[in-house]
């Protein structure tokens, strides 16, 4: 569907998250196709550069960007919730988050440009589900369970159980990502976000590395990576995690980091960038991310 | 489907589809064309407008979402400026895009004062500070212009952000629009 064809959309304001489940149930019941719309600033551009159909396949919109229950950040002991619809901006704004995460403000600071940051939510980051997705990379390193609403009721997962290849997930046609909660790092914990972009402002990552680690003794007690734009999906750098967690941290070599980090990527060429260079950024990202772990 | 929205503080009503375009809505039945549509998908800021206070590319928003909204576009900034008389119509922000040579083409103008505007509410208004010289590139950076190195723009964002804090308008009209006549400076921009 194309830009001239916005007019042929049906759009429904639904004034609870149960009304959207309700909806979203009857229309997969029949085979309807469904978009969940909050910030449009993915599917806005999307019928920009789609090419003219008969128009025909109009999909129906349900605008979820104010439903309550999607909205907000709210803290409860070490567990943080975010609803789904909570924009980048948000994220940067919420005094909690900037305390203890760092590392969500630090990643939406770099989505996009401020306007972008005003309408782009982390639950439609993750709804694309590209692996480009900044957000998600941040949601990675910080080991967020994902949490879905449907008439058949909630689920949770572990977010490294959510993809399941390129644009492809565990969620359902009648599921709603409803929010995301994630276990506050601890008090001196380390939290990194770089992003490597053509330029520092709207550009979408070439390469982009989450991390998060906590040390005790010598030793990374906790540690959680997301890559972006390097293999078909967001990468958790499982063979990283393995070598690292648990280990003496002045006894991880940079020579096993640069092995294991090329084991866990895939990147390919694209218009942004070379596999070739992504390859070397994402060892040269995994290396400063442990030297500076290092050096704290 | 009905739509009614608040547009540069007066309340308006449109019957649009509702997944038009907030550009489209703004430039066609409300009948506002400052608002420039640039790229169309959200990379060149010139549809900046404020939606709550928050800036957003026009483009990328259904004007169904805008339902109950507040949206100001440039042509309401001088209407919000209480001292815009004193400046022949234009806000202290638009008056030092023209004194500062912030202002060329026009395309990329009305987007780039909505991002700083947005800026100025943030520090100046918010925090009584004039922002940095990082802080302006960084409210301006999803605003592309192909004319000025962007160094007088950012020029410009600086000195409305020192006379916002401080001068009486009168006198800085005095000051740096000698030319400004009884009936305004608009159509300078």
């Amino acid at each position: 569907m194309s830009l001239p064809e916005l007019s042929l959309h049906g759009l429904e304001r639904p004034d609870s998250l149960g009304s959207v489940c309700e909806r979203l149930a009857e229309r997969a019941a029949r085979g309807e196709k469904t978009v969940l719309l909050a910030g449009g600033t993915d599917w806005f551009v999307e019928r920009h550069v789609a090419p003219a159909t008969d128009g025909s396949e109009a999909e129906l919109v349900l605008d979820v960007s104010r439903l309550p229950e999607l909205r907000g950040i709210s803290a409860s002991g070490d567990t943080l919730w975010i609803g789904a619809a909570t924009t980048y901006l948000e994220l940067r704004r919420h005094p909690v988050v900037a305390a203890r995460v760092p590392l969500l403000p630090a990643m939406s600071k770099d989505v996009g440009a401020v306007q972008i940051q005003a309408r782009g939510t982390l639950g439609g980051n993750l709804a694309t589900a590209s692996p480009a997705a900044d957000g998600v990379g941040a949601l990675a390193a910080l080991d967020a369970t994902v949490h879905l609403l449907s008439v058949r009721g909630p689920r949770s997962i572990a977010i490294s159980d959510y993809f399941t290849g390129y644009k492809r997930s565990v969620r359902a046609a009648d599921e709603v990502i409803t929010g995301f909660t994630v276990q506050m790092p601890g008090e001196g914990s380390f939290q990194y976000w770089r992003k490597v972009g053509t330029r520092l402002a709207q550009a979408i990552s070439k390469v982009a590395l989450a991390g998060v680690a906590e040390v005790s003794d010598g030793q990374v007690t906790r540690l959680g990576l997301g890559m972006v734009s390097v293999a078909p999906t967001t990468a958790f750098l499982p063979t990283v995690r393995a070598l690292a967690l648990r280990r003496p941290l002045d006894r991880i070599a940079d020579s096993a980091l640069d092995a294991a980090t090329q084991a866990d990527v895939s990147p390919i060429d694209d218009v942004r960038s070379t596999g070739d260079y992504r390859r070397h950024v994402s060892g040269a990202l995994v290396r400063e991310f442990f030297r500076t772990l290092r050096s704290r | 489907m009905i739509v009614r929205l608040e547009v540069n503080g007066e309340r308006r009503l449109v019957d649009l589809p509702p997944l038009t375009r907030l550009l489209d809505a703004l430039r066609g039945p409300l009948g506002l064309t400052g608002t420039k549509e640039g790229c169309g998908e959200g990379e060149c800021g010139s549809c900046t407008v404020l939606l709550d206070g928050d800036p957003v590319n026009a483009c990328l928003v259904a004007t169904a979402q805008c339902e109950g909204r507040s949206v100001t576009t440039v042509e309401g900034l001088g209407a919000l400026d209480g001292r815009a008389r004193e400046t022949g119509g234009l806000s202290l922000l638009q008056a030092a895009f023209v004194t500062e040579g912030g202002a060329q083409c026009g395309i990329c103008t009305p987007g780039m004062l909505i991002a700083a505007e947005a800026l100025l509410r943030e520090t100046v208004d918010g925090a009584n500070r004039k922002p940095t010289d990082t802080e302006i590139r960084e409210a301006v950076a999803g605003n592309i212009c192909r004319c000025t190195g962007y160094q007088r723009i950012v020029d410009s964002i600086a000195q409305a952000a020192a006379l916002r804090r401080r001068v009486s308008p009168a006198d800085w009209v005095r000051e740096n629009l000698p030319f400004a006549k009884a009936e305004g400076t608009r159509g300078l921009l």
